[in-house]
C-alpha cells in the first residue's frame, strides 16, 4: 500500500519535470534545426542559420540584450533595495497607516496589467516620462515591489532586531549598525529579491511596449514579433538566449546567495 | 544616506519624535511609488467615466459602461477573459496542491527537481506562446506524434486549439507556468504542517490519505487561497498570451482594451478605459472576498506560516 | 563611572513597569538587581541603556544626564541572556567590531581581541564561527566583547541562565575578576538569589516596579526590610508570639525586644536551628528530604503546632517521626508585625 502510493506521487511529480523539461529541450531542437516539418519528430537537419543571424554584424540583437540586461538589473537592485527598507518599516516598527501599506503592497500583482499601464502611461507623458528608460524603469519597479517586499519581510522578521540593539550598546552607531550587522544577514533576502525582480523586468512586454512606446527597445519586446512571424527556428533561437542569459545571471546571484549566507545553514 | 540620516538622529538627541518619523523615512520611496500607481489607476478610472479634458470631454458619464455591457461584442470580452482566467486558475489550483503534495510526500528539499519545478518562473509568456505554437499548432508536435502512432489521420483531424474561441491553448499555456507556481507557492507551508502536524496524525493511526485530507491540506489552505487569487487576477487581467493565443474574435478584454486604446480617434479612448476599469473592479472585487476569507484563517492558524 | 538613576519611571502600553526608582551604583562596584520574572529588572536595564525611553526622571552617567544620549553613546554596555554573537564574524572579529567602529587601526583591534581572548581563556579560538563554539565559549566572546567596548556601566542581563549549572560557577568567578581588573561599574540582573549573594557588593530587591531594599548582601540576609525580601533571600520560618514590656514570648522561645508592645512573628533561618543533644524532645521529625551534602528537614513542635526548618548534616542520624531537641539562637531572629 505504502509502496503504491509512492509510486503513483513519483509518477506526478516525474510526470511535472518531463512536462516541464521536454518543450525546453523542444526549443533547443528548433534552434539549430535547418528543416523540421511535417510529420517528422525530429529535425531533418541541423544549421546554426538563427544563430548567425542573431550574432550576425549587423544584428541589434547584442547590444539590446545587454542594455535590456542592464536595465532589468538597475531595476532588481532598486526593487530590492526599496523592498528592504518598506519591509524594515513593516517588520520593525508600529506605525499608524501599517495595515493599508501591507494591502496596498500586493495590489501591483492583483491589478490587471493593462488596466494599470493604460492608466499611467497618460500620467507619464504629462510628467514627460514617458518613452524614457527612467519610466520603463518606475513601472518595472511598481510592478516588483510586491514580490521584494515580501520577499523582505519574511527575512526582516526572521532576523529580527536583537543584533542591532546589541550593536548600539556596544556604541556602534545605527547607520553603521545596519552596514555592517543587519546587511550581512540580509544579504540571502536581498539577493533573492533581486533575483524575483530581475525576471519580472526582463520578462515585461506588455508594460514596456506601452511605456517605452518605441523609443525604448527591450530584449522582451524585440523578440515577440519573431515569435508571431511564424519562424520558429529564428523565434527559438531568440527565446533560447532569454532563457540562457536569464539562467547565466540567476546561477551567478545564487552563487553569492551561497557565499553570503555560509553561516546562516548551520545555526537554524 | 544611511549615514546622513544617522547623524541628523544622532545630532538631534535621542528624541521620540525622531524615533515616530523612522518609519515614514523609510516608506517615502514606496510612497512615491505608491502614488504614481494610484494616480495612473485614479486616472484610468476617470477617463472610463468620460472626462477627458485634452478631448474637451468634461462631464462625468456612465454611457460608456452602458454600451460596452450592451454590445454583445464587447460582452463577450468579459466571458471570454472570465472563462479564462477561471478555468486556468482553478485547474492550476487543483493540480498545483497535487504536485505540491507529492513533492512533500516524497520528501524533495532541494537539489536538481525542485530546480526544475522552478524553472517556469524563468520562462516569460511569450516563450510559452512559442511552446504552445510548437506543441499543441496543428503543425506541432503532438499532432505529428498522434499522425505517427496512426490516430490521426491528416494535420486538418488535429482540434484547433490555438486561435480558436474555445481558448484551449491559452488555457494549456498558462498551466504550464501556473501549476509549478502553485506547487511552489503551497511548498514552505505545507511541508511545515506536514512534517509537524501530519506526522502527529499518522502516529494517532490516521492513514496517510486521511491525514492529507483532514489535517494537511486544509492547514495549507491559506497560502493555496493566496496562489489562487494571484493566479487569476494576473491571468484575467494579461496581456501576452491572449494576444499571441487568441481568436480574432471576441479578444479577451485585455487585448480588446489595447485595440481601443491605441484606435486613432481618441474618442475610442474613454471605451478602452472603461474596459480596464471593468477589469479593475472585478478584481477589487475579488481580492476584496479573498480579504475576508483570509482573515478567518488568519485568526484560526495563524496565517501564512505555520509556527508552534 | 558612576551610575544614578533618580525616580526614574517607565510605563509600556500604560502599564507601569517601572515605579520611581532610585539608585546609585558607585564607581566600579558590583551591584546586583535581584528578583522575581516581572518585576521589571530587565526593564532597567533597558533604561539605562535607553533602548526603553523612559516615562520620567533620568539616567545620570559619571556626574552627567544620558537622558538625550542615543543609546550608542552612553557606554551602557549589555550582555544578554542569548548572547547575540554576530553570526557573520568570527570570533576575534566579533570582539574587535567595537574598537573597529570606532576607528582603531586592524592592528590595534586585532591585538587587543587576542588579549581579551586569552583573559576568557579562550586563547586560538580566533578564527571560530559562533556556530562553531559551545554555549560557555560563546558567553566568555560575548563578555570579551562587551569589554572591548570599554564600558562606563557594564549590564549583565542574566546572563547565565542559558549555561549548564556546572559551568555558572565557573563563569561568575571569571566575571568578578575581569570586573575587579577592568574596575568597572556592574550592574547584574538575576531572578537567582545565591547568584547575587556570592557576587555583589550590594544587592537592590526588585517587586513590582519598585526596590523593597537596597544594601550589602550580608545586611539584607540578616536584617530584611520585610517577610517579602526575607523570604526571597532563603527558606525561613515564623513562630507567632507578642512582645510586651521589652520581651517578645512565643510558645517556644523567649528574648529580649525593643519592639513596640503587640502582636508579631519572629523569623528564623535554617542556620539559626540546630538539633540539640539535650533538651526537651518536644519536636517531631514531619518532613526529611535528602539533598547530596545535608537533609533538609522539617520539625513540628508537638505543643503549638509550629514548623521550623532546619538543616541536618549528612549522614543523618535520625528518621521521620524521631523526637528532638532544638537549640534556637535568637541573637538573630528577627521581628516582623503579625500579618493581619
Amino acid at each position: 500500500m505504502k509502496n503504491k502510493r509512492s509510486f503513483f506521487q513519483k509518477l506526478i511529480l516525474y510526470t511535472a519535470i518531463l512536462s516541464i523539461a521536454a518543450p525546453v529541450i523542444v526549443l533547443l531542437l528548433w534552434s539549430f534545426a535547418s528543416r523540421w516539418a511535417w510529420p517528422r519528430l525530429l529535425p531533418a537537419g541541423f544549421s546554426l542559420r538563427a544563430f548567425e543571424e542573431l550574432f550576425g554584424p549587423h544584428s541589434p540583437v547584442m547590444p539590446v540584450l545587454l542594455s535590456s540586461m542592464g536595465i532589468s538589473l538597475g531595476v532588481a537592485v532598486l526593487s530590492a533595495a526599496i523592498g528592504t527598507f518598506t519591509a524594515r518599516a513593516i517588520a520593525l516598527y508600529d506605525f499608524w497607516g501599517k495595515e493599508l501599506v501591507s494591502f496596498g503592497g500586493i495590489l501591483p500583482i492583483i491589478v490587471p496589467g493593462t488596466a494599470f499601464a493604460m492608466g499611467i502611461h497618460v500620467v507619464f507623458i504629462r510628467l514627460g516620462l514617458a518613452d524614457t528608460v527612467l519610466g520603463v524603469m518606475l513601472v518595472h519597479i511598481i510592478y516588483a515591489l510586491p514580490y521584494t517586499v515580501n520577499i523582505m519581510l519574511d527575512v526582516t522578521r526572521s532576523v529580527g532586531d536583537t543584533h542591532e540593539v546589541q550593536s548600539r550598546v556596544l556604541g556602534v552607531s545605527p547607520s553603521r549598525t545596519f552596514i555592517h550587522v543587519s546587511l550581512p544577514q540580509l544579504m540571502p533576502g536581498i539577493m533573492s529579491s533581486i533575483s524575483m525582480a530581475y525576471i519580472i523586468s526582463f520578462s515585461q512586454y506588455f508594460l514596456t511596449l506601452m511605456i517605452g512606446g518605441g523609443s525604448v527597445k527591450t530584449f522582451a519586446v524585440m523578440m515577440v514579433p519573431f515569435i508571431q512571424s511564424g519562424d520558429r527556428t529564428i523565434s527559438s533561437a531568440y527565446s533560447l538566449l532569454f532563457l540562457a542569459s536569464t539562467a547565466a545571471v540567476f546561477i551567478m546571484i545564487e552563487a553569492l546567495i551561497k557565499r553570503f549566507a555560509f553561516w546562516r545553514d548551520k545555526t537554524e | 544616506m544611511a549615514r546622513l540620516y544617522g547623524k541628523v538622529s544622532s545630532a538631534l538627541g535621542n528624541n521620540h519624535i525622531m524615533r515616530k518619523l523612522e518609519p515614514y523615512v523609510l516608506l517615502l520611496p514606496f510612497m512615491l511609488l505608491g502614488l504614481l500607481f494610484f494616480l495612473g489607476i485614479g486616472n484610468a478610472l476617470l477617463q472610463s467615466l468620460g472626462y477627458i479634458p485634452a478631448l474637451g470631454l468634461s462631464e462625468l458619464t456612465l454611457s460608456y459602461y452602458r454600451e460596452i455591457l450592451q454590445k454583445p461584442a464587447l460582452l463577450d470580452s468579459v466571458k471570454v477573459s472570465l472563462a479564462i482566467a477561471l478555468v486556468s486558475s482553478v485547474l492550476a489550483t487543483v493540480l498545483g496542491v497535487l504536485l505540491c503534495a507529492a513533492m512533500v510526500h516524497t520528501g524533495i528539499a532541494g537539489g536538481w527537481r525542485l530546480q526544475a519545478i522552478k524553472l517556469p518562473i524563468l520562462v516569460p509568456h511569450m516563450v510559452v506562446a512559442l511552446f504552445a505554437v510548437t506543441f499543441m499548432s496543428q503543425n506541432g508536435l503532438l499532432a505529428r506524434t498522434l499522425y505517427q502512432l496512426g490516430l490521426l489521420g491528416s494535420q486538418g483531424d488535429f482540434p484547433q486549439l490555438l486561435y480558436d474561441q474555445n481558448n484551449a491553448g491559452i488555457i494549456i499555456a498558462y498551466l504550464w507556468k501556473e501549476i509549478p507556481f502553485v506547487a511552489y507557492f503551497v511548498l514552505a507551508l505545507m511541508s511545515s504542517v506536514s512534517s509537524t502536524l501530519g506526522e502527529a496524525a499518522e502516529n494517532l493511526g490516521a492513514s496517510r490519505l486521511r491525514t492529507f485530507f483532514h489535517i494537511t491540506l486544509p492547514l495549507s489552505m491559506p497560502a493555496v487561497k493566496k496562489a489562487f487569487l494571484i493566479i487569476f487576477a494576473f491571468a484575467f487581467g494579461a496581456y501576452e498570451l491572449p494576444f499571441l493565443l487568441g481568436a480574432t474574435l471576441p479578444k479577451a478584454l485585455p487585448v480588446q482594451a489595447y485595440v481601443e486604446y491605441v484606435n486613432p480617434d481618441l474618442r475610442h479612448r474613454p471605451y478602452a478605459m472603461a474596459m480596464n476599469s471593468i477589469m479593475l473592479l472585478l478584481t477589487l472585487a475579488i481580492s476584496a472576498v479573498y480579504y475576508w476569507l483570509l482573515r478567518k484563517d488568519f485568526k484560526g492558524t495563524g496565517g501564512g506560516r505555520y509556527e508552534k | 563611572m558612576e551610575l544614578s538613576l533618580q525616580n526614574l519611571s517607565v510605563a509600556i502600553s500604560g502599564n507601569e513597569i517601572l515605579k520611581s526608582i532610585s539608585l546609585t551604583v558607585r564607581e566600579g562596584e558590583f551591584v546586583s538587581l535581584l528578583g522575581a520574572s516581572g518585576c521589571g529588572k530587565s526593564t532597567l536595564l533597558k533604561a539605562i541603556a535607553g533602548i526603553i525611553p523612559q516615562s520620567e526622571g533620568s539616567v545620570i552617567i559619571g556626574g552627567k544626564s544620558a537622558d538625550m544620549l542615543p543609546t550608542h553613546r552612553r557606554g551602557t554596555v549589555i550582555v544578554f541572556q542569548d548572547f547575540r554573537l554576530f553570526p557573520h564574524m568570527s570570533a576575534a572579529e566579533n570582539i574587535g567590531f567595537p574598537l573597529k567602529m570606532r576607528g582603531a587601526a586592524r592592528s590595534e583591534y586585532a591585538k587587543t581581541a587576542l588579549e581579551l581572548l586569552e583573559k576568557v581563556q579562550l586563547k586560538g579560538f580566533e578564527n571560530r564561527m559562533p556556530h562553531e563554539m559551545s554555549g560557555g565559549q560563546i558567553q566568555r566572546v560575548a563578555l570579551a566583547r562587551a569589554l572591548a567596548a570599554s564600558p562606563n556601566v557594564l549590564l549583565l542581563d542574566e546572563p547565565f541562565s542559558s549555561l549548564d549549572v556546572n559551568l555558572r560557577q565557573d563563569m561568575r568567578s571569571l566575571v568578578i575578576r575581569l570586573q575587579r581588573e577592568f574596575e568597572i561599574t556592574t550592574v547584574l540582573v538575576t531572578h537567582d538569589r545565591h547568584e547575587a549573594l556570592t557576587m555583589s557588593d550590594r544587592i537592590a530587591l526588585m517587586a513590582d516596579g519598585s526596590i523593597l531594599q537596597y544594601d550589602t548582601p550580608e545586611k539584607i540576609f540578616q536584617s530584611p526590610a520585610s517577610r517579602q525580601v526575607a523570604e526571597y533571600l532563603g527558606d525561613a520560618s515564623y513562630l507567632e508570639g507578642f512582645v510586651k514590656d521589652g520581651i517578645f514570648k512565643s510558645g517556644i522561645v523567649e528574648f529580649p525586644s525593643d519592639k513596640p508592645n503587640g502582636l508579631y512573628q519572629a523569623m528564623l533561618r535554617p542556620s539559626m536551628v540546630r538539633i540539640a543533644p539535650k533538651g526537651d524532645k518536644s519536636f517531631r521529625i514531619a518532613e526529611l528530604s535528602y539533598q547530596g551534602e545535608s537533609y533538609s528537614a522539617l520539625l513540628e513542635h508537638l505543643e503549638t503546632g509550629a514548623k521550623i526548618r532546619t538543616l541536618i548534616q549528612s549522614p543523618c542520624p535520625y528518621r521521620l517521626e524521631d523526637k528532638v531537641a532544638l537549640s534556637i539562637d535568637t541573637d538573630k531572629a528577627i521581628l516582623f508585625p503579625a500579618n493581619k
